[in-house]
């Protein structure tokens, strides 16, 4: 971006929400938005948008990820190896793993013993997708989403590869996925910001989660996701202080505004009337956020859909209806994190913990969406850095194993927004280790989704120490066969 | 250079705006101001230093390559011709197919910019060399019609761009906003009601820069300069990556305060960071500097491969060192050739070269400082150490003394002494030197107090053994009890003495066996002794009191036995920890634990037939002074903190072009060289890091100076002279300035580094006094007040608006360094993404009242408030300052108890300092915040929010006390709550407004 740019930049689509600035004493900001030439192609006052965002009509117009910290295992999920079981307790093949990198947990293991799934697997809905019995929900949405078999990616650990997912490049300090569509695309919600970041707590293994993975690295700060809690403050700093009550910040916004516009008028600065207008804008998340994190006013039928879990603020169930209620705000960027699929042992039986907690809010999710005719406008995507091994990360037994982290292939799966329902994309080998057929790297699925908003991932660009950087670095391609 | 440009058609607004300054008739097209970056933004990408690469093979990034024949014998460039120039034509061509740059890369020259090369070639297409590359010459300082204007020579610089433009310099800044906006830029902290008076009151013609003096004087200068190098050198108090967990880097964050405030010369400041320890004898002081090349993120996450973040780490040194010192993208050529500037992928990896060689393994410990580091007292312990030593050496000259007219004295030592085996339910039977306890291979003996040691703990294993057979099995351990168990223990293994330190199995580990073998039936002395330095140079095994020579199967131990501080509850067995099926079968006596590594002659004594008791009581009294003394005085070492370093192997590892930047794709090997356009290393340099430290400050380098005295001027005007602070290469922003950059660069060399000189220079111009408001006319003109018609005008750093609130509240502790402190934050926010469970365990009393940069930096939970008012993250070096304005940031200020808490305490000082009339102690406030006295209107407002506070308060007293007890600093109960908190409420109201958060 020019130096020009940029600035017009600034004064314009400053305001955190890319929202119109409204409030008090905005006369000298919008003055100057609605003077000269510049204004013509200034970002759309509705959104925030870049000039010329979209590029071409989209299909998703937010996205909801529902990110599965941890790596869950796409084995005991989704991608069923029935031929496997004759080979349990051999040596995976030098043939298979050829000479793969293995993580420090389990190279120096002296065997890799082949571990079948434990869980049956059956074939449902139309299109006769296939899941485990883990998956009893998910199963019945089977008709609605794309499972792509065939995702990888070049890490082997979960910080780089989660960062990977989340930035397009293993080490940390570019924009995050949620940063790169608030910047290119703007907010569709004025008292709301338009990353938003959930993170529930797993019963498995967890893995830290660190705050960059949402940050807007060299893009401005205000792309960055903002993270939502459970409890009182939903956003950090939110409530007023004990003892001061919304009246009294009515009347201390007023009084603050009026201070602020005095300096104004001996100061055109317009930084000034900008902060005046973001005094506000944190006024009305002050209501609309609780509004928007308060479940009480859910029908019963709610709580029925999404599980018992919904209930208990904080869960993943109760986050999954939170991304359904801001789907419905016009939030463009939705993205829960659960932790805990990290399951290097007793695999067994914390899957079976980790699907009680995610199985049916996630289909649930979906069917909501689709109800309120959401889901077709709104892009769904569940999954995980990386997948399992096939062999077993330490003893074999009847009932146990445990797994390691394997960035070769694994499942994925993506629904709505402009994503083709019902399919199953790509095919594994037989041992799940490597990709037989159609390969969906990282770079591949972050161009398909911001091409389902209307975005050409070459197109998005945003200029920093001399390059001009992409979500999709100097790779990525449409994968035009999950397209609807 | 002539600072004008000229256009045959008119430009777009966009274009004139970005260059801002208006354009003169019939000057010239310059090639580095105006070509070359066009060229670099929209073609160097295919046709660039890189192009080989990308199998181009036209070049437009050197003059020869560009201006040579093409096949077909046209030329792209045919100076003064562009009708015949093919590069011309390809940028002008109708045919989309042919027409550059192609729409496949996205890129696009706007009609200006596609004019600006015709008319370069028109005009000769003349060639320069990248002007960052050319080392600056001093300009002579242009002269200016109001030279009454002039209060030094930037100002000479500054006023003829504006004079050249029409435009004139904004008056000077109010008096007392001026003491605001210099006392932030030198202290970081805003000027105190006596402050102000002080300098309102001093009418010399010097008083200002009296007060410029002062404050270049205070130790806070240091703590504000520093700040800006934090972000720079990315140092954090945590390791970052995955585990994220803690470090100790504070001594040499506190060094660079130290040397700010000693007004260090920077090329001595660059020297001792990048290389401290390759000077001759280099002090702690020098050794600790070096511990800028270590603040990089260290990997500690169990299943990587060390080999790739050791190259990681390599690399992070060589950028930080570029951005820092050059204003360079190094790391653009670590996976080919630099797209736009004159680096070879090669030349990366050269530079590379200079960095690799550390003593290190690219995985840290999981916790504290990763080797090589160095313990670095404070001063009062140095004290306390030199004290030690004295009284050390004084019983150590009496012993002497008294040694000589006695016969030699040996004890058995005592000091330390943790445990001996004895009355144990096993049977006794008589041993080597007392009763023995009897090991049948089941029975073992436990304790669970003894030996709970760690990684870093030293300790010492002593005993004697006997077997039946050829011994073996576990003597003594403290670990799980199975071969690959994790912990520690001495063992047995066929008669082969065998230690064993595991954390994980197999490779987190120290393992060492003998060659030697004890023979069954005999007795014989065994003993380990760890120092705690986690390496295995550090264990020493003795058989009967000599040492024995050891064969190391692992050596990398840096996880500890207790993970996550969680206690580590395996008990401490003897005969026994290796497995059942290592027990030990035979007999131990005079099983000893020590606390402390024992010295060789010690165990010797233990090793002696028959108990050693020679010499006076006497002398024995002071022998165990004399222990305890050493033993005292290891603790003390080992409480003090420590710093990681940088350190040379004597032998330089290897380094390799690695291919497409990947760890494990070694090309061909390199030597340490400089990149060639920056010039060759000074004859009589050492080719290591040392000399490229001397190199980067030998006053010739072109970069060097340029970099700093940019990103200083940043500091103080809000941009720098070059807006990519961290790029001065060809994609880098044309200076608004350059022959003001370039007499800077000079004068800063010319001045032998004197930081505290420039800033100086730099604040008493009166580019820097003017008023900082805007007209509209110029706020259009030069929106971002790169011209510098009027002061600088901008939001403070996140650090300054925290400080700036505990500072106007009364509540700052101004304790200069030390240990970082946990303020207020969030409940919940570590443990919510951290690693097993690890909690932010706030800080209380004065530690929460800390400077902004003391504030404990968590890489991967970095403070929100700091976050929120965009704060560097402290992942990777970052050198230019960005500044948003978002609603998160009203919230805060708002809201978070650290202000919530500062308000009242303003509202209490408004109360007891600001005299007896409300409307004087809003003044008075009012004051405290902005520096100045509110105007009538202003006064207007602050009644009305006073009035209305008081009354909301009066009628809602649970909601004052509610109110009143945020924070924990104490509230004067002789004060009336609802009066208080409604003062409170306007303190509030003070810390918010705009004026409050900007420099003026």
């Amino acid at each position: 971006m020019n130096p020009f740019e940029e600035h017009k930049l600034r004064l314009t689509r400053r305001h955190f929400f890319g929202s119109s600035a409204t409030g008090l004493g905005l006369a000298a900001l919008s003055s100057l938005l609605s003077e000269g030439a510049e204004a013509a192609d200034a970002p759309k006052a509705s959104t925030g948008a870049l000039p010329g965002l979209p590029h071409f009509a989209p299909k998703a117009k937010r996205v909801i990820y529902l990110f599965q910290h941890g790596a869950p295992s796409q084995l005991d999920l989704f991608d069923y190896k029935p031929a496997l079981h004759a080979q349990r307790g051999k040596d995976l093949p030098e043939s298979v793993r050829q000479g793969q990198r293995l993580t420090g947990m389990t190279a120096f293991q002296a065997s890799f013993p082949t571990a079948p799934s434990i869980f049956p697997f059956a074939q449902y809905g139309k299109s006769g997708q296939w899941f485990s019995d883990l998956l009893p929900h998910t199963s019945k949405i089977a008709d609605d989403i794309a499972v792509i078999r065939t995702m990888q990616t070049e890490a082997i650990n979960h910080d780089p590869a989660v960062t990977f997912f989340q930035t397009g490049f293993q080490l940390a300090g570019r924009p995050s996925i949620g940063s790169w569509v608030s910047y290119g695309l703007g907010s569709e919600n004025k008292d709301l910001p338009a990353f938003v970041v959930m993170v529930s707590q797993g019963l498995g293994n967890s893995q830290a989660l660190a705050d960059r993975q949402w940050s807007s690295g060299f893009i401005p700060t205000r792309f960055q996701g903002v993270k939502f809690r459970s409890g009182n403050d939903p956003v950090l700093y939110l409530s007023n202080p004990e003892g001061y009550s919304p009246q009294a910040r009515r009347h201390f916004l007023d009084d603050l505004a009026a201070m602020n516009e005095l300096r104004g008028k001996t100061d055109p600065d317009p930084e000034i009337s900008t902060r005046i207008a973001q005094y506000e804008m944190a006024y009305r998340m002050q209501t609309s956020v609780p509004e928007l994190t308060d479940l009480s006013q859910e029908p019963p039928s709610t709580f029925d859909l999404y599980g018992p879990d919904s209930r208990i603020p904080g869960t993943y169930a109760a986050n999954c209806i939170l991304a359904r209620r801001m789907a419905e705000r016009g939030v463009r960027f939705i993205q829960l994190f659960h932790r805990g699929w990290d399951q290097h042992n007793n695999l067994p039986k914390e899957i079976r913990l980790q699907c009680r907690q995610t199985d049916q809010p996630s289909a649930a999710l979906i069917q909501d969406l689709k109800q309120r005719g959401l889901l077709d406008d709104t892009l769904v995507v569940w999954g995980g850095e990386f997948g399992r091994t096939v062999y077993s990360q330490g003893t074999l037994t009847d009932d146990n194993y445990g797994r390691d982290h394997h960035p070769r292939c694994f499942s994925l799966w993506v629904a709505g927004g402009g994503m083709k329902p019902g399919i199953t994309y790509g095919e594994t080998d037989e041992f799940s280790y490597n990709i037989a057929t159609n390969p969906v790297e990282v770079h591949d699925l972050h161009a398909t989704m911001l091409h389902c908003l209307g975005v050409d991932h070459t197109r998005l660009t945003f200029k920093f120490q001399g390059r001009h950087y992409k979500l999709t670095d100097v790779r990525g391609n449409v994968v035009k066969e999950l397209l609807a | 250079m002539q600072v004008t440009m000229v256009f045959t058609r008119p430009l777009p607004c966009a274009i004139l705006a970005s260059l801002f300054f208006l354009p003169l008739a019939s000057a010239a097209v310059e090639f580095n101001r105006d070509v070359r970056p066009i060229l670099a933004d929209k073609c160097f990408i295919c046709h660039g230093p890189d192009a080989a690469n990308k199998k181009v093979p036209f070049r437009l990034d050197r003059e020869e390559f560009a201006k040579a024949a093409l096949a077909g014998g046209r030329h792209a460039i045919v100076p003064g011709k562009p009708a015949e120039s093919e590069l011309v034509n390809r940028i002008t061509i109708t045919n989309k197919g042919l027409r550059m740059p192609p729409a496949y890369s996205g890129l696009q020259l706007t009609d200006g910019e596609t004019e600006t090369l015709r008319a370069w070639v028109e005009q000769g297409a003349i060639w320069e060399k990248h002007w960052s590359f050319i080392p600056p010459r001093r300009p002579p300082v242009p002269a200016v019609k109001a030279q009454s204007a002039v209060r030094n020579s930037i100002d000479n610089f500054i006023l003829s761009r504006l004079e050249q433009l029409s435009l004139s310099p904004a008056p000077e800044a109010p008096r007392e906003i001026l003491l605001r906006r210099v006392s932030f830029d030198l202290t970081g902290l805003p000027p105190t009601p006596a402050d102000l008076d002080a300098f309102l009151k001093d009418t010399s013609p010097k008083a200002y820069e009296k007060a410029v003096d002062r404050l270049l004087a205070s130790p806070h200068y240091g703590e504000r300069m520093a700040a800006r190098w934090l972000d720079a050198a990315r140092y954090a108090d945590t390791n970052g990556y995955q585990f994220d967990g803690e470090r100790t880097m504070w001594r040499w964050r506190d060094w660079v305060i130290d040397a700010f405030n000693s007004n260090k010369p920077y090329d001595q400041f660059t020297v001792e960071q990048l290389a401290g320890d390759l000077l001759p004898h280099p002090t702690t002081s020098q050794l600790i500097a070096t511990g800028f090349s270590r603040n990089h993120r260290i990997n500690t996450e169990d299943g990587i491969v060390p080999e790739e973040y050791f190259a990681e780490q390599v690399v992070d040194r060589v950028e930080t060192t570029s951005t820092v010192f050059m204003g360079l993208t190094l790391g653009c050529a670590r996976c080919h050739n630099h797209k736009y500037d004159p680096l070879a992928q090669k030349e990366f990896y050269q530079f590379f070269a200079y960095f690799n060689n550390l003593p290190e393994l690219g995985r840290g410990m999981k916790y504290g400082n990763t080797p090589p580091l160095l313990p670095a007292p404070t001063p009062d312990q140095q004290n306390k150490l030199d004290a030690l030593n004295a009284q050390l050496e004084e019983q150590e000259k009496l012993l002497r003394r008294r040694e000589k007219s006695a016969a030699p004295a040996r004890w058995t030592p005592s000091v330390g002494l943790q445990y001996q085996l004895a009355n144990s339910d096993l049977p006794h039977a008589p041993g080597k030197v007392g009763q023995a306890v009897v090991f049948d291979g089941k029975q073992i003996v436990t304790s669970s107090e003894t030996g709970n040691f760690d990684i870093e703990d030293p300790f010492t294993i002593a005993g004697w053994v006997w077997s039946e057979t050829t011994p073996d099995g576990s003597l003594v351990s403290r670990m799980v009890d199975s071969p690959k168990g994790k912990g520690y223990g001495l063992h047995l293994d066929h008669g082969h003495v065998y230690v064993n330190l595991t954390s994980v199995w197999a490779d987190d580990a120290i393992r060492m066996r003998s060659e030697k073998e004890l023979p069954a039936r005999e007795w014989h002395h065994v003993a380990m002794v760890y120092d705690g330095s986690r390496t295995a140079s550090g264990v020493s095994v003795f058989i009967d009191g000599a040492p024995l020579q050891m064969t190391v199967e692992t050596n990398t131990l840096y996880r500890p036995f207790k993970n996550a501080g969680n206690a580590f509850k395996e008990p401490f067995r003897v005969g026994a920890g290796w497995g059942p099926d290592r027990r030990f079968h035979g007999m131990l006596d005079d099983m000893r634990i020590y606390e402390r590594p024992l010295e060789p002659a010690e165990v010797a004594t233990l090793a002696l037939p028959t108990p050693a008791s020679a010499g006076s009581p006497e002398l024995h009294q002071l022998a165990t002074r004399i222990e305890e003394l050493k033993w005292e005085r290891l603790k003390l070492i080992r409480s003090f903190p420590t710093v990681m370093v940088m350190q040379e192997q004597a032998k330089p590892r290897d380094a390799f072009l690695l291919l497409r930047g990947a760890y494990d794709k070694p090309g061909e090997r390199v030597e340490r060289g400089l990149p060639a356009v920056l010039g060759a290393m000074p004859a009589g340099l050492p080719n290591n890091r040392l000399g490229l430290a001397k190199w980067l400050v030998s006053g010739q380098h072109p970069l060097t100076a340029r970099v700093m005295v940019n990103r200083l001027w940043q500091n103080v005007f809000g941009v720098g002279i070059v807006k990519t602070t961290e790029d001065f290469g060809a994609q880098g922003e044309w200076p608004s300035h350059p022959e003001l950059l370039d007499w800077l660069a000079t004068e800063f060399v010319r001045t032998g580094w004197d930081v505290k000189g420039l800033m100086r220079l730099m604040v008493t111009s009166a580019a820097y006094r003017q008023n900082s408001t805007a007209t509209p006319d110029l706020l259009q003109r030069d929106p971002e007040n790169r011209l510098l018609a009027r002061g600088p005008r901008f939001r403070l750093s996140a650090e300054m608006i925290r400080d700036q609130a505990l500072a106007v509240s009364g509540l700052l502790t101004e304790t200069i360094g030390g240990p970082s402190v946990k303020p207020y934050q969030p409940a919940g926010l570590w443990k919510e993404t951290a690693m097993q469970d690890m909690d932010y365990v706030q800080s209380h009393g004065p530690d929460l009242y800390r400077r902004g940069l003391y504030t404990f930096w968590k890489r991967t939970i970095a403070p929100p408030m700091m976050i929120n008012f965009d704060a560097a993250g402290r992942e990777t070096c970052v050198v230019r300052e960005t500044r948003t304005n978002t609603p998160l940031q009203a919230l805060d200020l708002m809201n978070d108890v650290t202000f919530v808490e500062a308000a009242r305490r303003i509202g209490q000082r408004m109360l007891k300092e600001g005299g007896a009339d409300p409307a004087d102690r809003l003044r008075f406030g009012f004051r405290l915040v902005t520096a100045r006295y509110p105007t009538d209107a202003e006064m207007q407002v602050l009644r009305r929010s006073l009035a209305y506070h008081a009354d909301y308060f009066a009628t809602n007293p649970e909601a004052a006390a509610k109110l009143l007890a945020q924070g924990e600093a104490p509230t004067d109960s002789t004060l009336e709550p609802k009066q208080l908190a409604a003062y409170a409420s306007v303190g509030s109201l003070l810390l918010n407004l705009d004026e409050a958060v900007t420099k003026e």
